[in-house]
């Protein structure tokens, strides 16, 4: 009984208190990142702004927001590995094996994650890279936790992972822009981009985009012909082999 | 200049790439070996994986064998019986290779076994070569008449069965130890990315007692074909070869071997053998410190299977 009570007067402050819900609109510079023989890298740029939700009266929305960027790419099984020292001699001993672990990570805030948020809401939507190492694995907790930390900071270290707490600058008091620069030895394949607005420690909206990161041209046809047809491409590497090392003893030999 | 390199997926300088083949060339016009045992280790230092380095130097090694193979042919350097015996054991030799290269990359060991493969073959090699032509300097100073071993002297190995003649090496030996060495020669260049003429042609000379007219032109001949079915067999078991990185490297190395061997005339016999020794030596002490010192990073990481 007083638990239909309570539930009636919730509703009833529902109805009193008009529905005060932000919507996120966003973009991103480019839908599709080419792979070139040039490729050296490439710059997006993710936007949007915020507005007052749909079918809301509200004519303008009152912050202050935060906004956190998480850019996630095609998974891989990655395996840590560590060396213990044998005989003298240093060998990899003991490993653990992430499945889905992401190839990439990035994450881009307008402040501090810590600080906009609490870590409850961090680690359950995957926007800190620790996240990613504390999904179950078989080899045990303690193992995970200790691979799974070098296995970051050996990402980070490629470029691969990284967080950017300053990486979303607000133009307005609702217009945000961040800069993401993918490195050239990111891994082709989709991407997801998933925006979350923060508004007094709590995700209010969120919303996400993809992108391609794929190989065309030339590189493409390469990177197929290797994985699709290993005979040939393996007889036509011989055959340029072959052609080059004839051709250069025709062309010095005089 | 950067180049995306499809298989290895990142970039890389062409220049670096055609400067380090071009440097490895030159190497290896000079003293006569394929550079494998240079390209490899240069590669995998300045960061492209140890899977793609050595599935991709066969290639080059491919290329860089050819025109020196060729060559020696045309002057009826090449004794075909005998490098048909030799290519196929060491295509046997390779699936061998190619399959341990696969497993122990799976299991994570593939850069230490690596490492220790190159310390222990370069290192004795170096070791025999510095002696020999420590030795041969030395009594050439001392005014003594170097007597070449001849060909026809002959130790255990001329006792086994199974005796074949081989016309134009002016031989009568057994099969058995020409296959041994085709088999392992085989199994170390597909595990290792070498082509294995530093070992083939000690192992030609000293063992199996071949003339010198026809050691290395043999040796480049059985190299050559020996690297293109290795080739194909990374292509096909482990997808690592990247032709791209494979042709930057041949462009480089073609060249460079030219003035490589044109350099080399100036120079005599026991001091380019001694220089290659100590080169040898150098790497082998390189990867010897590897495997001894403390990594700079104990951990490591790799992607089991392809991205998905």
């Amino acid at each position: 009984m007083i638990r239909l009570f309570v539930l009636v007067i919730a509703a009833l402050l529902l109805v009193a208190i008009p529905a005060r819900a932000e919507r996120l609109i966003s973009a991103l510079s480019n839908d599709k990142i080419e792979i070139t023989s040039s490729f050296d890298g490439e710059r997006l740029t993710f936007y949007g702004s915020i507005a007052p939700d749909a079918g809301s009266e509200q004519k303008y929305v009152v912050g202050p927001y935060h906004i956190a960027v998480v850019i996630l790419g095609p998974t891989q099984d990655r395996v840590a590995r560590e060396k213990t020292n044998v005989l003298g001699m240093w060998l990899n001993t003991d490993q653990v094996t992430f499945k889905g672990f992401p190839s990439y990570f990035h994450v881009l805030s307008s402040g501090r994650l810590r600080e906009i948020t609490d870590v409850t809401t961090l680690t359950t939507n995957f926007i800190l890279p620790e996240s990613h190492v504390l999904v179950p694995n078989a080899a045990g907790w303690w193992q995970t936790m200790v691979f799974g930390r070098e296995l970051i900071r050996l990402m980070t270290e490629e470029r691969l992972f990284g967080v950017q707490e300053n990486g979303v600058n607000f133009l307005s008091d609702t217009f945000y822009s961040a800069q993401l620069t993918l490195p050239s030895n990111a891994p082709p394949g989709p991407y997801i981009a998933q925006t979350y607005l923060i508004k007094n420690g709590a995700i209010i909206a969120r919303k996400s985009e993809g992108f391609a990161v794929r190989k065309i041209g030339f590189e493409r046809f390469l990177a197929q012909s290797a994985t699709q047809y290993p005979l040939f491409y393996g007889l036509a590497c011989v055959a340029l082999a072959l052609a080059t090392g004839w051709l250069g003893g025709v062309l010095f030999r005089r | 200049m950067q180049i995306y390199l499809p298989i290895a997926e990142l970039s890389v300088s062409l220049f670096f790439l055609v400067g380090i083949g071009g440097a490895v060339g030159f190497l290896s016009g000079l003293f006569g070996v394929g550079g494998g045992f240079l390209l490899t280790p240069l590669l995998i230092f300045s960061g492209v994986p140890t899977s793609v380095a050595v599935a991709s130097v066969t290639g080059q090694v491919v290329a860089a064998s050819t025109s020196g193979a060729l060559s020696y042919y045309r002057r009826g350097g090449v004794d075909l019986h005998l490098a048909m015996y030799l290519v196929i054991a060491g295509i046997l030799g390779a699936f061998g290779g190619v399959a341990a290269f696969d497993l122990l990359r799976n299991a994570g060991q593939l850069d230490f076994v690596i490492s220790a493969g190159f310390l222990v073959l370069l290192g004795s090699v170096g070791i025999l070569m510095l002696q020999e032509s420590v030795r041969a300097l030395l009594k050439q100073r001392q005014g003594v008449v170097v007597r070449e071993r001849l060909p026809n002297q002959h130790n255990w190995i001329h006792g086994l069965p199974m005796r074949v003649r081989f016309k134009k090496s002016r031989l009568y030996i057994s099969v058995l130890p020409v296959l041994a060495i085709g088999l392992f020669i085989g199994f170390v260049g597909a595990l290792l990315g070498v082509g294995g003429g530093f070992i083939m042609v000690p192992a030609l000379v000293y063992l199996l007692r071949v003339p010198g007219n026809v050691v290395i032109g043999t040796s480049l001949a059985q190299v050559v074909a020996m690297m293109a079915a290795t080739t194909i067999l990374h292509a096909v078991q482990s997808q690592s070869v990247d032709i791209l990185l494979a042709f930057c490297l041949m462009v480089g190395g073609v060249a460079g071997a030219q003035f490589g061997a044109a350099a080399g005339k100036h120079l005599r016999g026991e001091q380019l053998r001694g220089l290659l020794a100590l080169l040898v030596l150098a790497i082998a002490i390189r990867f010897g410190l590897g495997l001894v010192l403390i990594p700079e990073d104990v951990f490591s990481m790799s992607v089991v299977g392809g991205a998905r």
